[in-house]
C-alpha cells in the first residue's frame, strides 16, 4: 500500500473524489486498483462531510473594543431548541 | 437723492400706496439719517417683518465652508436673495445642497450691517417635490454609483463553508432570532459572531460601521449578515447612510444586506455582496452553497458505492459464470475429485498393465511348459515361431495399453489444468482458505479476529492471522 496522499481542502478533496468515482464508474480496473480508489473515495467523503460539519455549534458577540466573548446566556437566543455555546 | 432713494421702495410696495400721490407728498421736515443709524433702521425693520419667512427658488453659489457653515443663493428669473447657514442649522441637513436645486428655505431676514447686505439666514432646508431622505438618498447614490462601489465587478461570492458567522445587527431585534432559527434549523454547528449595534436612530449609522469593522478583524469571520427587521423609511434611514455604505465596501469579507423591507431598496443593499430580502433570506443564503455541496457530496459518495458494488457485481458474475459453467465454485471437492481419479486411474492403469503382463506371462510359462514337457521337436519350429508372434503381439499390446493410458492420462491432466483456478490467480484473485484448508471462505465473518487463513495465490500460499473482520464495503 502507498501511504495515503494528505487532503490538502475542500476543494482538492472534492475534486479527487470525482476524479476517483468517474475512473470507478468507467470500470475495468484490476480489483486492486478499484479497491484501493475506492478506500481513498470513502477517506474523501468522510474528509468532506467532516469540513461541512466542522463550524462548533455557539454564539459568540463581540464587546464594544472588539473582543469576543460567549454571548451571555439568557439573550434569548437558546430558545430555538440550540445551546449558546 | 431723495426720489432715488425711495422710489424702489414705492415699487416695492405700491399696494400701500395705492393711490401713488404725486412726488410733492413729501415729509413736512427733513429727517437726515447716517448710513450707520439707516442701515439700523432698515435692519430692525426687516428683521422684524420678515423674522419667520418661507421662500421657494433654486439653489445657486452653494459653497459650503470650513467653518462649517454654508452659503448659497437662492434665486428665480430676475431675482436672488443670499442666503446662509450656519453650522447648527447644517448639522441637521438630510441631502447635500447642490446647485440648480429647487428648495423651500425656511428663517429669517438678517441684515449685515458693515457691509450693507441682506440674506437670509437659513433654519431649514428641504428640496421641492421629493422628500430630504428620498433626495440624500438619490444623491448618495448617485456619488457611490459613479465611484463604482454598485459595480457587479466587486461583488464577491460568498464562502461556501463560512467557519464563523458575523451578524451587525441589534441584539433585541426580530432580525438576530430569525437568523438563529434559520440557522438552528439548517446548520445546527454554525458559529456565529454577533455585534450589536442599534439599527435606527442617532448613532445607529456609527455603531453599525463599527460592528462591521470589527466583524471583519475577527478571525474566522468570513461573512457578515447585516440587517435589521422592517421598518418606515425613517426606521431604515441608517442602511442609507454613506458611513455604512463604506464600511461594507471596506469590510475585508463578503457581507450580505438584509434590511426587512419589500418595496424599497437601501443604499447598503447596493454596495453589500449579496441583497438578502430579510434577516431570514440572508441566513438562508449563508448556508444554501453548504447544503448544496452536502449534497454534491452525498451524490459523489452514493455514485463510489455504487460504483463498487457494481465492479464488485460484475466481478462476481464473471466468477459464478465460470463457475456454473466450469464448476468453478466446486473447483476444490473436483480438485480432490479429480486427483483421486487421476490416482484411481493411475493405479487401474497400472493394475491393468499388470494384470496384462502377468497374464501374457502366464500364456508365455503354460507354453514354455507345453513346449518343454511334450518335447515335440517337429512341432518345436511351429511353437517357437507362435511363441515369436505372441511375444511380438504381447509386447504391441502391452506398448498399445500403455500409450492409450498415456494419452487418457495426459488429456486428464489437460483438463485439470483448464479447471484450474490458477488461471484465475494470475490474474490477480486469490482464495481465501479457513487454517486446515478445507473451506473457502467467503464473508469476512465467516472467521473470527486471531483465526488463521490460508491465502492460494498465483505463485505460493500464504499463511495468515486475521486482525479485524468488517463487512462495509457493501454497507
Amino acid at each position: 500500500m502507498t501511504p495515503e496522499p494528505a487532503i490538502a481542502d475542500f476543494d482538492s478533496a472534492i475534486a479527487e473524489l470525482e476524479t476517483i468515482v468517474k475512473t470507478l464508474e468507467e470500470g475495468d480496473l484490476p480489483l486492486e486498483r478499484s479497491l484501493a480508489l475506492f478506500e481513498r473515495g470513502v477517506q474523501l467523503s468522510r474528509f468532506c462531510h467532516a469540513q461541512l460539519e466542522a463550524a462548533e455549534r455557539r454564539v459568540d458577540i463581540l464587546t464594544e473594543h472588539g473582543e469576543v466573548k460567549p454571548a451571555p446566556a439568557g439573550l434569548g437566543l437558546d430558545e430555538e431548541g440550540g445551546r449558546s455555546r | 437723492m431723495d426720489d432715488l432713494f425711495a422710489n424702489p421702495f414705492e415699487e416695492d410696495a405700491p399696494e400701500a400706496e395705492p393711490a401713488r400721490p404725486a412726488p410733492t407728498r413729501r415729509a413736512p421736515e427733513r429727517r437726515i439719517f447716517s448710513v450707520g443709524e439707516l442701515t439700523a433702521a432698515i435692519r430692525g425693520t426687516l428683521e422684524s417683518a420678515f423674522g419667520d419667512v418661507w421662500v421657494e427658488g433654486e439653489l445657486s453659489n452653494c459653497r459650503a465652508w470650513n467653518s462649517g457653515h454654508f452659503y448659497f443663493t437662492l434665486k428665480e428669473d430676475g431675482a436672488q436673495i443670499k442666503a446662509v447657514m450656519f453650522r447648527s442649522a447644517v448639522r441637521y441637513l438630510r441631502f447635500t445642497p447642490e446647485d440648480g436645486l429647487r428648495v423651500i428655505a425656511r428663517g429669517r431676514l438678517g441684515v449685515y450691517e458693515p457691509k450693507g447686505e441682506y440674506q437670509i439666514v437659513c433654519e431649514h432646508l428641504e428640496p421641492h417635490g421629493l422628500g430630504a431622505l428620498q433626495l440624500a438618498f438619490e444623491q448618495l447614490k448617485k456619488r457611490l454609483q459613479a465611484e463604482g462601489l454598485f459595480d457587479a465587478a466587486r461583488k464577491r461570492p460568498l464562502p461556501r463553508l463560512p467557519r464563523r458567522i458575523g451578524v451587525v445587527t441589534s441584539l433585541d431585534g426580530a432580525a438576530l432570532r430569525d437568523i438563529i432559527k434559520v440557522l438552528r434549523r439548517r446548520h445546527p454547528n454554525a458559529h456565529l459572531v454577533i455585534a450589536p449595534a442599534r439599527v435606527q436612530g442617532e448613532g445607529a449609522a456609527a455603531e453599525i460601521a463599527r460592528g462591521l469593522r470589527q466583524l471583519g478583524r475577527v478571525e474566522g469571520v468570513d461573512v457578515i449578515i447585516v440587517g435589521r427587521g422592517g421598518g418606515s423609511v425613517e426606521d431604515l434611514q441608517a442602511f442609507n447612510e454613506e458611513r455604512v455604505a463604506r464600511a461594507i465596501a471596506a469590510c475585508p469579507v463578503p457581507v450580505i444586506s438584509a434590511v426587512g423591507h419589500e418595496v424599497d431598496v437601501t443604499i447598503a443593499d447596493f454596495v453589500a455582496d449579496v441583497r438578502a430580502a430579510t434577516p431570514s433570506a440572508a441566513a438562508e443564503v449563508v448556508v444554501a452553497a453548504r447544503e448544496e455541496f452536502c449534497a454534491r457530496i452525498d451524490r459523489l459518495t452514493d455514485r463510489l458505492r455504487g460504483a463498487m458494488r457494481t465492479g464488485l457485481q460484475q466481478r462476481r458474475g464473471r466468477v459464478h459464470v465460470l463457475a456454473s459453467r466450469r464448476g468453478l465454485a466446486a473447483w476444490p471437492a473436483r480438485l480432490a475429485l479429480r486427483g483421486r481419479h487421476a490416482a484411481e486411474l493411475a493405479h487401474e492403469l497400472r493394475s491393468a498393465v499388470r494384470r496384462a503382463l502377468a497374464r501374457r506371462d502366464r500364456t508365455y510359462r503354460a507354453l514354455r511348459l507345453r513346449l518343454e514337457t511334450r518335447d515335440l521337436r517337429r512341432q518345436l519350429a511351429g511353437m517357437r515361431a507362435r511363441l515369436a508372434t505372441t511375444d511380438g503381439r504381447l509386447a504391441g499390446s502391452i506398448q498399445r495399453v500403455r500409450h492409450r493410458s498415456d494419452a487418457r492420462f495426459r488429456a486428464l491432466a489437460g483438463r485439470l489444468e483448464n479447471l484450474s483456478p490458477l488461471a484465475v490467480l494470475a490474474r490477480g484473485y486469490a482464495v481465501c482458505w479457513n487454517a486446515d484448508g478445507t473451506a473457502v471462505l467467503r464473508r469476512a465473518t465467516d472467521v473470527t479476529p486471531g483465526a488463521h487463513v490460508r491465502v492460494t495465490l498465483h505463485e505460493g500460499e500464504l499463511h495468515c492471522s486475521v486482525d479485524r473482520t468488517t463487512l462495509n464495503y457493501d454497507s
